[in-house]
């Protein structure tokens, strides 16, 4: 697929990106090469919706999200809060998330987080859940989930007990709802590192 | 005569492993009888040596004397006779398992040496014993370790209890390390260790000893036998240190994925050691034959499988044979590859695994217990007599010591692991998104242990073609013991020496489950959008396929469209209300019922209050009330006490140790509930049952008198009101009444479908909704063996 955009120079700010996610040379422009792919109309963003018929557009160019039940949340968390677009750096950053952690990056206190840490990752699926970014998924939040996940193979009252029991069980300070710290812990057996990663990001 | 040549008391042997202080008295009678098992199986066989011809002659003259018929000398009638060739083979071998049984009995009595000591190795000693004393007695060792009955009823029962119980998840995760050590790494061991081996023999040339003779294909044959990791021994020494999942997974994949390899070479160098040359054709061959070998026995084990599935489907009438085609197809299986020289582990491991999730959702409850049950029953006898066979097969040789090749076989194999796994480490890690550490790598170079397998492979050589067997055994057998003892015992302080992680615990929780899920479909999404195929892609699309069309075919009614969550969510649910009810509760309730039962009922505490009760608690003598308690509570105990009995291979972990934060919730859910019951009076219905039906009785199921102090909780627990009997329904579960119908047969019509309940706004079914929900109990109190083993809860494909 050899364009004219071969040079990972002509991509703007791509030194700066790769500085700041740690992807190689060779990875920023594989994504920058699928998001010319997804970007239709060339105008160097990726839109929500199109607004006049309120579906899906440029992410709807990739077919498996409509299968996917969360689909919609996957695409609606690459864009910023409010926000209707997103750029490429956003992109990448997003996608930053999902490298393979380096375990043995070492960094100065000063620098922030780099974005594939597991506390980042976990925040990244924890404001999936948590829409309104109040820093709790609530009940509501869960069952939203969880209706998204289950479908109509359910009922609304089995929904509902599922949604007791897992508030039940991850709720230690009983606020009826799940901080990221006690999100945090119903997690603690689950290998993040792997479970967050896609290895040809790395 | 020769039983009048005493044998060594073995009393005397057990009394010297005893500790300092006496073992209770119902102990001492434990080892009494094994001492008389022991004597006995000693003595008889003796004693029908020496008479065999007195009986036997004496069968004969009767049967000439009747025939004859005329010259008839009266003999009195034979009261008594013993007659013991008559059972010799099923009785050695029952006496055979007893003993093997009470060895593994025994050794929980003395806990300070089964904790040093692995079993595995206990056990080999036990088999030294006997076989010494078989010998000291002048008989001939019977050949024990017979390659045939290793192989053919030995082995299938480790291994298909390995393979249904296989978790899946890290396996497939795992796989590539895994087929990497299991293939590459187990070619590495057997070229190393031959090609040394044979250089080895080769030098030297002043003195021509015995070693010279032994040209470079028996070597290499030599060592592929050997480089193989067993996975009896293996599974016998892991069990009992409890190191995290990832290193148990690949040193136990490793040993089970290795018999293809392990197939082709032994076939391959076996046949042409008589010719003497291997060309490169034979080489390509030998390649082709791996993958013939390996795919085809996976392919025999996946379609097994698949037919048992398919079976299961229509054993809702007769549920009593469920269990049985679960073992019939897997042993099939296994012949089936073995008829054919494909893997036969590789088969049955393929298909416990393929048959599982669709099984389990077809069976009734209790198949799944004794399922469980039997194969863990099974593999252990099966294990035990392994490794005491395999001490009496040393005893009785044939050997012939080499002090050269024996020493230089040891050290090399060593040595072979240790470079073997150091360099496919480097290599793996390269394509690993989770490293192995050196720890990690150390644990799996020590933990190649080899076992009987190994021997029963040499066991089969052909004298004629290969002269040098009896040393190929006597270095074998040394191998296996220094693998299994010196490793196999320091492995656990090593373990505890380096900080290996250990087995998390493994309960599962509801959330865990809905985060991995949403996980996996974020991957998966995440994926799509890079554009790049990856694992969860793939995942993806065989979960999809696997709910479109497989599970349509191969599970029977509505369970086929049960999403995973739920089914998951059922489990947990049921598993929580069988330890809720043996537990006895411990909070009265007019109708404490494990949510389980009335899950579709359950209203979380914001949503409108419970309907208006149609009928108000029925009122039950005090006396009568009082008895059903006893009965209910004697019941119950008896449960838990069962229940608590059982230690290694152990499949239930005892409710009060684990459950006791769910139990916590679950009561104080209780205890709100009865204090909001005692509020609002007209909440819960009771239908009109009998004066002295168990309604009552499930009510003072939570009157044990061990019950838990609960502190009182602030009113911002969530409660959740049980609403037993929504007016809809004529008839709510009773618990008696579950326990009555056991026996009844009507239940099995339905089969024990769940289905998910129509809410309450779409049209009731009352029957049906009911018929369900006692299935559901029926599945879950009928048998008093939940288990909470995780294995259970691993879902098919997460």
């Amino acid at each position: 697929m050899g364009s004219s955009n071969s040079s990972v120079n002509n991509i703007p700010n791509a030194q700066e990106l790769m500085q700041e996610t740690g992807f190689s040379a060779a990875h920023i422009l594989r994504l920058h090469e699928r998001f010319e792919f997804l970007d239709k109309h060339k105008c160097g963003q990726l839109r929500l919706v199109d607004r006049p018929t309120n579906q899906p557009q440029d992410f709807g160019a990739v077919q498996e999200l409509a299968l996917n039940p969360i689909g919609d949340s996957i695409i609606s968390a690459f864009f910023s809060p409010g926000q209707e677009t997103v750029d490429f750096a956003s992109f990448v950053r997003i996608l930053a998330h999902f490298r393979p952690t380096d375990r043995n990056q070492s960094r100065d206190g000063a620098q922030q987080e780099p974005a594939n840490s597991s506390i980042r990752k976990l925040k990244f699926a924890f404001q999936m859940y948590d829409q309104d970014r109040d820093g709790k998924i609530s009940r509501a939040e869960l069952l939203q989930v969880l209706r998204a996940m289950l479908g109509i193979q359910v009922t609304e009252e089995q929904l509902q007990s599922i949604a007791e029991r897992a508030i039940q069980e991850a709720d230690l300070d009983r606020d009826d709802a799940i901080s990221f710290d006690e999100f945090r812990k119903s997690l603690e057996k689950v290998d993040i590192d792997h479970k967050m990663s896609i290895r040809f990001l790395r | 005569c020769h039983y009048s040549r005493p044998s060594p008391s073995p009393s005397t042997l057990l009394l010297l492993l005893l500790p300092s202080t006496k073992p209770p008295l119902p102990e001492r009678g434990l080892l009494l009888l094994m001492v008389l098992v022991f004597l006995e199986g000693s003595v008889l066989p003796l004693g029908a040596a020496s008479s065999p011809d007195v009986t036997h002659q004496a069968n004969s003259d009767n049967h000439i004397v009747k025939e004859a018929g005329h010259n008839f000398t009266k003999k009195p009638f034979p009261v008594l006779s013993l007659d013991y060739h008559h059972i010799q083979a099923p009785f050695e071998i029952s006496l055979w398992v007893l003993l093997a049984s009470l060895m593994k009995l025994g050794f929980h009595l003395i806990p300070r040496l089964s904790g040093i000591v692995p079993e595995s190795c206990l056990l080999i000693v036990v088999g030294l014993l006997v076989g010494g004393l078989i010998k000291l007695a002048g008989e001939q060792v019977p050949p024990v370790l017979d390659s045939r009955l290793f192989f053919l009823c030995l082995l299938p029962p480790i291994i298909l209890d390995a393979g249904y119980f296989l978790p899946i998840r890290p396996f497939m995760e795992n796989l590539g390390t895994i087929l990497m050590f299991a293939v590459v790494g187990t070619l590495w061991n057997a070229f190393f260790v031959g090609g040394l081996l044979y250089a080895v023999c080769q030098i030297q040339p002043g003195n021509p000893s015995i070693l010279h003779q032994l040209e470079l294909l028996p070597c290499l044959l030599f060592g592929s036998i050997i480089s193989a990791v067993d996975p009896v021994a293996v599974l016998a020494v892991f069990e009992e240190i409890h190191i995290n999942e990832l290193l148990h997974i690949l040193v136990f994949g490793e040993s089970l994925l290795n018999d293809a390899v392990t197939v082709v070479l032994y076939h391959l160098f076996e046949e042409y050691a008589g010719v003497g040359s291997v060309t490169v054709m034979d080489v390509f061959l030998g390649i082709i034959s791996f993958l013939v070998v390996a795919v085809g026995g996976v392919l025999v084990g996946a379609i097994y499988g698949i037919l048992a599935a398919f079976t299961s489907r229509f054993t809702s009438h007769t549920r009593v044979i469920e269990p049985l085609f679960v073992f019939v197809y897997s042993y099939m299986a296994y012949l089936s590859a073995e008829m054919f020289h494909l893997s036969g582990i590789m088969s049955l491991i393929a298909c416990g695994a393929v048959m599982r999730p669709y099984v389990e959702a077809n069976i009734s409850h209790k198949s799944h217990t004794t399922i469980k049950y039997f194969l863990k029953m099974w593999s252990s006898v099966s294990e035990t007599l392994i490794f005491i066979f395999l001490g009496v097969a040393t005893v009785e040789g044939p050997h012939n010591w080499n002090w050269t090749f024996v020493t230089v076989t040891v050290i090399l194999c060593l040595v072979a692991r240790v470079i073997g796994v150091v360099g496919l480490t480097y290599v793996i890690n390269k394509f690993r998104i989770v490293k192995l550490t050196t720890k990690d790598q150390f644990i799996v170079a020590y933990g190649g242990l080899r076992g009987a397998i190994a021997f029963s492979l040499g066991f089969l050589l052909n004298k004629d073609h290969f002269p040098l067997r009896d040393m190929f055994l006597t270095a074998i057998i040394t191998v296996i013991f220094f693998t299994v003892f010196v490793q196999g015992m320091t492995i656990k302080p090593l373990v505890e020496l380096l900080a290996v992680k250990k087995k998390q615990e493994a309960k599962r929780s509801i959330n865990e489950e809905i985060h991995t899920q949403f996980l996996d479909h974020l991957l998966t999404g995440i994926e799509d959008i890079c554009g790049h195929y990856g694992h969860h892609h793939w995942k993806d699309k065989l979960n999809r396929f696997n709910k479109k069309y497989v599970k349509k075919c191969l599970i029977a009614g509505e369970r086929s469209k049960e999403p995973q969550l739920i089914a998951f969510y059922h489990k947990m649910e049921m598993k929580q209300a069988i330890e809720l009810v043996e537990s006895g509760g411990g909070v009265k309730l007019p109708s404490a019922m494990p949510s389980a039962v009335s899950m579709q009922n359950i209203q979380p505490k914001k949503l409108p209050p419970a309907k208006p009760a149609e009928r108000a608690l029925s009122n039950l003598p005090k006396g009568r009330e009082e008895e059903i308690r006893k009965i209910l509570r004697s019941n119950l105990q008896r449960t838990r006490q069962r229940l608590r009995s059982y230690n290694r291979h152990t499949l239930l972990a005892d409710p009060y140790e684990d459950g006791l934060g769910d139990l916590l919730i679950k009561k104080q859910k209780m205890i709100e509930l009865e204090r909001k019951i005692k509020d609002m009076n007209n909440y819960l219905t009771v239908p009109a049952a009998p004066p002295d039906s168990p309604t009552m009785c499930r009510a003072r199921l939570a009157s044990d008198p061990q019950a838990y102090s609960m502190k009182p909780e602030p009113d911002s627990v969530p409660t959740i009101q049980v609403d037993l009997a929504s007016p809809q329904s004529p008839d709510s579960v009773n618990l008696m009444d579950e326990f009555r119908r056991a026996e009844q047969q009507h239940e099995e019509d339905q089969g024990l479908m769940m289905k998910p309940p129509s809410g309450e706004s779409g049209p009731k079914k009352p029957g049906e909704e009911d018929g369900s929900r006692e299935h559901k109990l029926m599945r879950c109190l009928s048998d008093p063996g939940p288990s909470a083993d995780e294995d259970e809860d691993e879902p098919f494909l997460p």
